[in-house]
């Protein structure tokens, strides 16, 4: 139920190698943080997770099917116990906030249903469930439009809550949140993925959030993959070299002393920059 | 830079005039006569023949049935236009690959390039006399007009949120819906709008080739010489235009 990537390369249509080589082999339950410099292929590598794009070599296995390989419509299907929080939030500004919930399931509703659902939301109930585990139930009829950043990312979130996916991927899902917030939000997408056992995958720009929420952190440079650790053996030395060309280590910054049984009990030095 | 004008410029004043000029002539048009007394008289004649407008009740209730006809031909037309479009839309906007896209736009230029009053003789000949002529000749051309007006919406709306939902496996008709529609809605509605009320006037037009409503009514009475009855039937033309606009407008402002 996990999902498998073997010698994964990918260019990108204007001639930019986004991935190089990715060997991933990640077990169902798992709970994965990818972190990286901006623009070393963690988006890229979380949308061939997501059945969204196909590279140009290698094999890739998700949920024990083959995306690449099987029929459209089992394509289809197979994306569909797929969720994954992008990092913009793909929502039209003048949708209501249900719809933009419920949109969830186009992949599994019949299509009559979804149409149906257009004219009259067809489980408002269940979208207000989703949303109220954000703090967000009460904007349940609000357009889009009227909401920050910070709110339309947790509705992009409910959204693949909603969803139920056997495989949950988030891309920088928490980039318009207060530290606070963050916090609170990578808890929940942890505590889903435990109480559902389904598979986690989150790239984070904040390296503590990732060191301290996360199993186990895997670490992309140039579109390749520079280590793959349990979260506690991730060196400072490491890091350094991860974010060489970034000039310093982006963190969330100023939340709370960190706990000192934890791994990000060693970051506070890489402060510096 | 000099100031003043330069020679280019002067040599495009002079042609204008000597292009103004050219056209008097070849027209052979009498201006000058317009502005002695006795074709004052002649005016003032010719449009007091328009008052007053004629408003016995049995024309009144005529002009009122020919003006529900008027507008339900630009109704029914524009709303067929709309959903045609909407259907040639797509594949005009390239979501149906390049084949697609050439023919569908094929389609809307032929559309578009006929005029209605062509369309309208043209559908007074294949279908006959009547306002269902009137209809199907404005739904035509509109159709071609609004299909390439939601092209370019479509072309111009960001892809991701339905491609978020394509990529969560929804069928292609519900990513369309969910993701991209509300992003073109409240265009592809002031686009419909718009052409709604120019094809309110077109309708009242086009009785004049035979197909139905105001136009016919106007028609009739201008070649019978009966102006007054002519006066009352363009001053509903302008009330209706006058409505139309109203309504299409608090339209607009309710759905931005």
């Amino acid at each position: 139920m996990g999902f498998s990537l073997e010698g994964v390369g990918l260019t990108h249509a204007n001639g930019f190698r986004a991935l190089r080589g990715v060997d991933l082999r990640i077990a169902a339950g798992e709970r994965v943080a990818l972190i990286g410099a901006s623009g070393a292929g963690k988006t890229t590598l979380l949308r061939v997770l997501a059945a969204s794009l196909r590279p140009g070599e290698g094999r890739v296995k998700l949920l024990d099917g083959e995306p690449w390989v099987c029929a459209p419509a089992a394509l289809r299907r197979l994306r569909a116990r797929i969720g994954l929080v992008h990092q913009s939030p793909p929502i039209p500004p003048r949708q209501r906030v249900v719809t933009a919930v419920l949109a969830g399931r186009l992949g599994q509703w019949p299509l009559w249903k979804s149409l149906a659902s257009l004219v009259l939301p067809v489980d408002p109930d269940g979208a207000r469930q989703a949303l109220a585990r954000l703090d967000l139930a009460e904007r349940l009829y609000e357009r889009c439009d009227r909401l920050s950043g910070g709110q339309l990312q947790r509705v992009a979130l409910a959204r693949v809550l909603y969803q139920q996916p056997d495989l949950l991927l988030a891309d920088e899902p928490v980039s318009a949140m207060d530290p606070a917030l963050s916090e609170l939000t990578i808890s929940l997408l942890n505590e889903e993925a435990t109480r559902r056992g389904v598979t986690l995958v989150a790239s984070l720009h904040a390296v503590d959030l990732a060191l301290r929420h996360f199993p186990r952190v895997v670490g992309v440079k140039d579109g390749t993959i520079l280590f793959d650790l349990p979260a506690a053996q991730v060196s400072d030395a490491l890091l350094r070299e991860l974010y060489a060309a970034e000039g310093g280590l982006p963190l969330v910054g100023g939340l709370r002393a960190p706990e000192p049984a934890e791994t990000a009990g060693e970051l506070p030095p890489l402060r510096c920059a | 830079m000099r100031a003043g004008l330069s020679f280019g410029g002067l040599l495009a004043v002079v042609l204008v005039i000597a292009a103004v000029a050219g056209s008097f002539a070849y027209l052979d048009m009498p201006l000058g006569a317009l502005f002695t007394g006795a074709a004052a008289g002649e005016i003032a004649d010719f449009v007091g023949r328009f008052f007053p407008p004629e408003l016995a009740p049995a024309f009144l209730a005529k002009v009122g049935w020919a003006a529900l006809e008027t507008l339900a031909i630009s109704l029914v037309s524009t709303v067929l236009a709309a959903v045609a479009g909407a259907v040639l839309a797509l594949p005009a906007a390239g979501r149906h690959g390049v084949a697609g896209r050439v023919a569908a736009r094929f389609v809307l230029n032929l559309l578009r390039s006929v005029p209605e009053l062509v369309w309208a003789t043209l559908m007074v000949l294949a279908a006959g006399l009547g306002p269902f002529a009137g209809t199907l000749a404005l739904a035509l051309h509109t159709t071609g007009v609004l299909g390439r007006l939601f092209a370019e919406a479509l072309e111009n709306t960001p892809p991701a949120p339905a491609e978020a939902l394509a990529g969560t496996g929804a069928p292609s008709l519900a990513a369309f819906l969910y993701g991209t529609f509300p992003l073109v809605a409240a265009q592809w509605l002031a686009y419909a709008l718009y052409r709604w009320e120019m094809n309110i006037r077109m309708a009242a037009i086009l009785g004049f080739v035979g197909a139905g409503g105001l136009g016919a009514l106007l028609y009739f009475s201008l070649s019978l010489f009966h102006e007054a009855e002519a006066s009352t039937v363009i001053l509903a033309m302008l009330a209706m235009a006058v409505v139309v606009d109203g309504v299409s407008a608090w339209l607009r402002r309710a759905s931005a």
